[in-house]
């Protein structure tokens, strides 16, 4: 079964650690800058990482035919013999997840590790995991749910009286 | 040109002048002493009169980060903020998390340097090896939040850390803090007093800077295996219920500073603990930037008289200090008093320390010619420390007295203040209680260069009360230690001596002391620093040459305050930790032989008895030859 990334903002205390281990990894340096996902310390009190949802928009918005699908992780890769870091992509994206390094004039994004993501396996956490698609599915459901139930809570338009429900 | 870990470069700023200056730092410069407080201090002594006036514009300020900083090794966090103090004249550092030591290096610095005085208020903001000069004339006189808000706005930089002063190092609090990331504190010594004098306001820093890796293979592994060690820690409550899990820990041990540090115990101690802590406030837990074990406590009290926003904190040593020691076993308020010290800027150790002290004194009928506004002073009045908490900052009435610590605030209060004064060499007490937690804390806090400290490094009591290894077995110390309570003749001297120059190596490399706790496969090892500084570095470093190097930082930092005027007259232990401490398993216990622990220590370190200097020898083994020299040109001078 195909897996997927999935980011646990409860579990993430901000370390960074994710960023910086992702570079190394592909960069053989260390440069959170560089990182292909990217934690947010926002106040008050989130901590959270911005990964790349690998959902294909910047493969259509590439002039050159450099985005691809990776048949066995399903991540969106980058050709570097055909990208040109003409930036289409950046453009594209409506997360921010994929920049253009302009040392190189590549474009750069997360390609899951081929499978073995690196920012997972070092989360001291456990913030950031590879599951199951099946299983990631029932997660996000789940916070569906949560998410409805703390609107439905501040709403006005409700007849269920959810103090009751504590 | 360096190959890993440092930026290789020192930024200098003289506010004065308005001059900026960026110098090379070489591998021969910087390897003999590794980088954080044991650079600083080199460069301190070469650039400091010994007799510089700490709140005029000829001291410096340096914010020092290690080799380790910023990187994958998980507990580089850190800088060290290292001057002269203005509360004690003697040597300081002042170590801070949070990402401030990271940002620095990304933005391309080791070291920020910084010199002469502004005429106006002004703020640096530090940025891709870019440096300005800004106006901070608009937030003057406001607190660390609203200041830092102010200036990420005005930066327009979310991803930057900014190291700053509240009202307390405005005013030239004599313990006033620097605040980073809005909750990360270098507390201890002053530097926010230091700040001030110099109209700095605020340091901002951010950077998308590269550092390299010689060995990039080597150091993934050795990291992992890192985070392996770290895995297995033996202080386990310390992620889930960070420091303040010590409130309960030492209470039981009787080792819990209670009263101006007259009892050992408190009857409320499971109030303001970290299980309650985490229960009641507790939103999340924090972790410094690439720290694995994140102690960091995100807490909030969300209403009522002692309604907070979400902030950092508090750690033990606030709990203990505005808590046990002033009788106070009301946590909500310790929260906003947390958050008030965070705001105007202040340690709150000293904060602490000095409101138990005033307490004492009124107690005695000490402040009777005082204008105290009408106050009773008590013990367990919360109320009382939060007005206090504001009057030092604003050094209104009787908190300016306060805010010159207690060692300054006896001397004007005259009588025997002096024996309620908890301070060695100006240095406020810490919450580590000699008598209950460990006799080798006494030694610690007498010889200790910054003065009373429990975190320079802060291993001795731990291993000695039996608590964790330290890696004291490969050093060819017993385990479990011999009695805590012994004195003389228990080898303390000797051990302290490992102990130090252990955690000086943490200090050097630019770690946070709390990774290294354990024994060689459950936390980062002096062996493991070396591995992972050798892969990060290309250099061939041994455990040996760190050793050496922390040896070499710790006599250069005797050597700071000898020139600075102390002696061996100035390491000694306030008087009531001679008395008899109640309550408790350590009921009765008192320290007798101070001058015997320190004598130990001396042999055991190379210095010299009778005048508390390093030995030539030994500064002639570690390739100090030339501080020998200053040092008795020094004392010619002074004959």
């Amino acid at each position: 079964m195909p897996k997927t990334l999935v980011i646990f903002p409860d579990k993430c205390t901000g370390c960074h650690r994710c960023e910086l281990w992702c570079a190394m990894n592909k960069e053989g340096l260390i440069n959170p800058a560089k990182a292909r996902l990217k934690v947010l310390r926002r106040e008050p009190s989130i901590d959270v990482a911005a990964i790349c949802l690998q959902c294909g928009i910047c493969i259509n918005a590439c002039l050159y035919g450099a985005l691809s699908r990776d048949k066995k992780t399903g991540a969106v890769v980058v050709d570097d013999e055909r990208c040109i870091g003409c930036g289409k992509c950046v453009m594209a994206c409506p997360y921010g997840m994929i920049t253009v390094d302009a040392s190189v004039r590549k474009a750069k994004k997360c390609d899951l590790c081929g499978g073995n993501p690196v920012c997972v396996q070092h989360c001291p956490e456990n913030a950031l995991q590879y599951l199951d698609v099946e299983k990631a599915a029932a997660i996000k459901r789940e916070r569906y749910a949560k998410s409805l139930v703390s609107e439905l809570k501040g709403g006005s338009a409700s007849n269920l009286n959810l103090e009751k429900l504590k | 040109m360096m190959n890993g870990g440092y930026c290789g470069k020192i930024l200098r700023v003289d506010l004065s002048s308005r001059e900026i200056n960026v110098e090379m730092l070489t591998e021969d410069a910087i390897r003999p002493y590794i980088g954080a407080s044991g650079y600083a201090v080199k460069l301190l002594w070469d650039e400091l009169d010994g007799d510089v006036d700490p709140l005029s514009e000829n001291n410096k300020i340096v914010f020092a980060t290690g080799p380790i900083a910023g990187t994958l090794v998980p507990s580089g966090g850190s800088y060290a903020l290292c001057y002269r103090s203005p509360l004690t004249g003697a040597w300081c550092e002042s170590r801070a998390g949070g990402s401030f030591g990271p940002r620095l290096k990304y933005a391309g610095f080791d070291f920020l340097v910084i010199e002469g005085k502004s005429e106006t208020p002004v703020y640096l903001w530090i940025h891709d090896e870019q440096v300005e000069i800004k106006d901070a004339s608009l937030i003057w006189g406001k607190g660390i939040e609203y200041s830092t808000t102010f200036i990420q706005n005005e930066i327009d930089e979310l991803d930057s850390s900014i190291a700053l002063i509240g009202q307390g190092g405005e005013n030239q609090v004599l313990y006033a803090a620097v605040v980073n990331d809005r909750g990360r504190v270098a507390a201890r010594g002053g530097g926010g007093a230091l700040m001030g004098s110099k109209n700095l306001k605020a340091v901002a820093v951010s950077g998308k800077g590269s550092l390299q890796v010689a060995h990039p293979d080597h150091f993934m592994k050795a990291v992992t295996l890192a985070e392996e060690y770290l895995g297995r820690y033996p202080f386990e409550g310390i992620n889930q219920f960070g420091t303040p899990l010590l409130i309960g820990i030492q209470n039981a041990a009787g080792g819990l500073p209670t009263r101006n540090f007259t009892y050992g115990q408190f009857e409320s101690a499971d109030d303001i603990g970290g299980e309650r802590l985490t229960k009641e406030n507790l939103i999340k837990r924090r972790a410094c930037y690439g720290c694995s074990m994140g102690c960091g406590r995100y807490t909030v009290v969300e209403q009522g008289k002692y309604q907070t926003i979400p902030q950092e904190g508090p750690e033990y040593e606030t709990l203990a200090a505005l808590g046990s020691l002033c009788e106070n076993g009301n946590l909500e308020s310790l929260l906003k008093a947390n958050y008030l010290c965070n705001d105007y800027g202040l340690d709150t150790i000293s904060v602490g320390v000095a409101i138990a002290f005033a307490i004492e004194c009124y107690e005695n009928g000490l402040l009777n010619d005082f204008e105290l506004e009408g106050r009773e002073l008590s013990w367990g009045d919360a109320d009382l420390i939060l007005e206090l908490i504001e009057d030092i900052s604003m050094q209104r009435g009787f908190g300016k007295i306060l805010s010159q610590g207690v060692r300054r605030a006896a001397e004007l209060i005259g009588q025997n203040a002096d024996d309620f004064a908890l301070h060695v060499k100006g240095m406020e007490v810490p919450m580590h209680e000699p008598r209950g937690e460990s006799k080798i804390m006494a030694l610690q806090y007498a010889v200790n260069p910054r003065g009373a400290c429990h975190m320079h490094p802060n291993w001795a009591a731990i291993w000695d009360s039996g608590q964790f290894e330290c890696g004291m077995n490969a050093l060819g110390q017993p385990w479990p230690p011999t009695d805590k309570m012994l004195e003389l003749n228990a080898k303390k001297g000797l051990a302290y001596k490992y102990v130090a120059m252990q955690g000086e190596i943490s200090e050097i490399i630019g770690a946070c002391v709390f990774h290294s706790w354990g024994a060689d496969d459950e936390c980062i090892t002096p062996q493991l620093y070396a591995t992972l500084l050798s892969a990060l570095t290309g250099w061939d470093v041994t455990d040996q040459e760190l050793f050496e190097a922390a040896e070499r930082s710790w006599n250069m930092k005797r050597c700071f305050n000898i020139r600075a005027g102390l002696t061996r007259k100035d390491d000694l232990i306030p008087k009531r930790l001679k008395d008899p401490i109640r309550r408790g398993p350590s009921d009765g216990e008192s320290v007798q032989n101070i001058d015997g622990m320190i004598d130990e220590y001396f042999d055991a370190i190379g210095w010299d008895k009778e005048t508390g200097i390093p030995k030539e020898d030994t500064l002639k083994r570690l390739g100090l030859s030339n501080v020998w020299e200053v040092l008795m040109e020094s004392a010619v001078q002074n004959r």
